[in-house]
């Protein structure tokens, strides 16, 4: 029996964890303390739990300059104003400013259900690649959200950490280490590669299907090239399924390093498509509209055996 | 208190580096002249002055186009040679086109207006044994994000942080009371729960006086410095069209050089 467990409920007791053996570890807060569980930290830590308000953009510079007096700091609040509101702050006073700040963004992706397009953060992973010297990174469950947050704190890049709201099933193995730019095989097969992040991947182990290679891509940035060549190399057939817009996401990054590499497989793409978001009371009906559910990934995978 | 021996030392480097600052951006081919010679007193008085210590104290140019009055401040404290002026703004030079840490002594990269303030709490907030200097423009008030830090150093307590507002009433497109007025910029401040101090920007006596008041302040502090846009030149004194030269005709520059040897 597969359970379920919180994901931003990991990320709350990991930080706790840490900061009690790390007194340089901060907290800078956009009034979502709750909402990412970090009552604990902010009871247990007051003077190192800094709370901006809603205030994303200036929380972003006073991460960066904090950063800078040697702080380990974790910038907190929904994926949909950080990075989405404070973009440029990131760019300018974090990345050019080599301030190593980790940016933690929570309910992104339909996978925040009923609160709609407004937060329903689909553009995250596009924003965040595309800035020089941030990394990416989309655990999996509550298991590799701690292993990530545990190597994270010691980077000496500032990172980005994916996170969403659902309670999710609890797949990762305790006994893996998480690496900076690796991916891991959850299921090995044949026929076809399917790579993704988060939860979302998790769906497929509800496909029957052996000949089915599933990567977890939870370091989106860096890549692990060596692990997906060599599986691409393998099956020559490709599916990257991500609770994303398809625009400037995992798909493309892959895509781009497939093909450089000399590849070329059968390839399909399942992500969110140019669209806006919208409220539902569970997961699978908004994935099975968007075309990330597992049905769409049955024909995905029924349609890529029959390329020729 | 500024004796009068040291005001005239600093009113030497004040003619000193505006002549460098001038060959800088003539050479170079152009930059942002007007803000650049409205400030560089203000930056003059930071650096050249006992109540700064550049290796522990910290100064953030959060206006980063106004970099050319920094690059002459830090070359004239010998952080590197003032040979390299000249490569402002050319590829390859560490002498960037808005402030970048590339140059020795920058302690912030910026261009981006209205994010200098809010690094500046961080700073000001993880070292509270240190003063941290911030220098604003007044046309970058009309950027949201500059309130938010304004919030939060009241919040925090912030009695380390200065923020001296280089206040030469224009900015790109025009005056700044045309563009988007600040309306009451010092009342801004107070309500925001900072201490508030307006001085002459170009009298060493008074920045140096105020930067002294706010050192003792248990509050943030607000320098609003009153300034002139390109100060010392006669024909680029408030006028807008000086915010950034490109290419200034020779004749042009031998006037305005002669204009700073006689009276800067």
């Amino acid at each position: 029996m597969v359970k379920n467990l919180s994901i931003r409920q990991a990320f709350g007791k990991t930080l706790v964890k840490l900061a009690t053996q790390d007194a340089g570890i901060y907290v800078v807060n956009a009034d979502l303390k709750s909402s990412l569980s970090l009552n604990d930290f902010a009871k247990k830590f007051p003077s190192r739990f800094i709370e901006c308000g809603v205030a994303e953009t200036n929380a972003a510079g006073i991460a960066a300059g904090l950063a800078k007096t040697g702080k380990k700091v974790f910038l907190t609040s929904f994926s949909c104003f950080s990075p989405a509101i404070n973009w440029n702050t990131i760019k300018q006073s974090i990345c050019y400013n080599h301030a190593n700040v980790n940016i933690v963004g929570s309910h992104s992706g339909l996978l925040s259900t009923d609160l709609g397009a407004t937060h329903q953060m689909l553009e995250d992973v596009a924003l965040m690649r595309a800035l020089p010297n941030m990394q990416v990174f989309a655990p999996l469950d509550a298991i590799e959200t701690e292993k990530i947050v545990s190597v994270i704190a010691r980077s000496p890049l500032p990172s980005y950490l994916r996170l969403i709201r659902s309670q999710t099933p609890v797949v990762y193995d305790p006994k893996n280490s998480f690496t900076i730019g690796k991916s891991y095989v959850l299921k090995k097969g044949s026929d076809i590669t399917l790579l993704g992040y988060g939860p979302t991947i998790i769906q497929a182990f509800d496909v029957d299907n052996a000949k089915i290679e599933i990567i977890n891509c939870s370091s989106i940035k860096p890549l692990d090239s060596e692990t997906i060549l060599k599986s691409v190399k393998k099956t020559n057939r490709l599916i990257v399924l991500e609770d994303h817009q398809k625009n400037g996401g995992l798909g493309e990054a892959v895509a781009s390093l497939v093909l450089s590499s000399g590849l070329s497989p059968k390839f399909i793409h399942l992500a969110v498509d140019n669209r806006f978001g919208q409220s539902g009371k569970d997961f699978q009906q908004l994935y099975k509209h968007y075309g990330i559910g597992v049905e769409n990934l049955k024909e995905a995978i029924s349609v890529i055996m029959s390329l020729k | 208190m500024l004796l009068v021996s040291r005001e005239n030392y600093l009113k030497s480097i004040s003619r000193e580096l505006r002549l460098d600052l001038l060959d800088m951006i003539y050479h170079s081919g152009g930059g942002h002249i007007g803000g650049s010679l409205s400030s560089l007193d203000l930056m003059i008085a930071v650096y050249f002055s006992e109540i700064f210590h550049h290796k522990k104290d910290h100064f953030v140019l959060s206006a980063g186009h106004l970099c050319p009055a920094l690059y002459v401040t830090l070359s004239k404290l010998g952080l590197f040679p003032k040979e390299i002026l000249s490569s402002y703004s050319s590829f390859g030079s560490i002498l960037q086109g808005h402030v970048s840490t590339d140059v020795p002594g920058v302690e912030y990269s910026g261009g981006s207006l209205g994010q200098g303030l809010s690094f500046s709490c961080g700073l000001a907030l993880g070292d509270k044994k240190n003063t941290t200097i911030c220098l604003t423009s007044d046309g970058e008030h009309q950027e949201g994000q500059t309130w938010e830090a304004a919030m939060f150093a009241s919040k925090y307590h912030l009695g380390n942080l200065i923020n001296i507002v280089d206040y030469n009433h224009y900015q790109i497109d025009g005056a700044t009371d045309d563009i988007m007025p600040l309306g009451n910029l010092a009342g801004k401040y107070i309500q925001f729960g900072w201490t508030v101090t307006t001085v002459d920007g170009h009298d060493f006596k008074k920045i140096i006086k105020a930067i002294e008041l706010a050192k003792d302040s248990d509050y943030p502090n607000c320098i609003i410095a009153k300034t002139i846009l390109g100060k010392g030149v006669s024909f680029m004194q408030y006028d807008y069209h000086y915010h950034d030269v490109k290419n200034l005709p020779e004749n042009l520059y031998l006037r305005a050089k002669k204009e700073i040897e006689n009276h800067g």
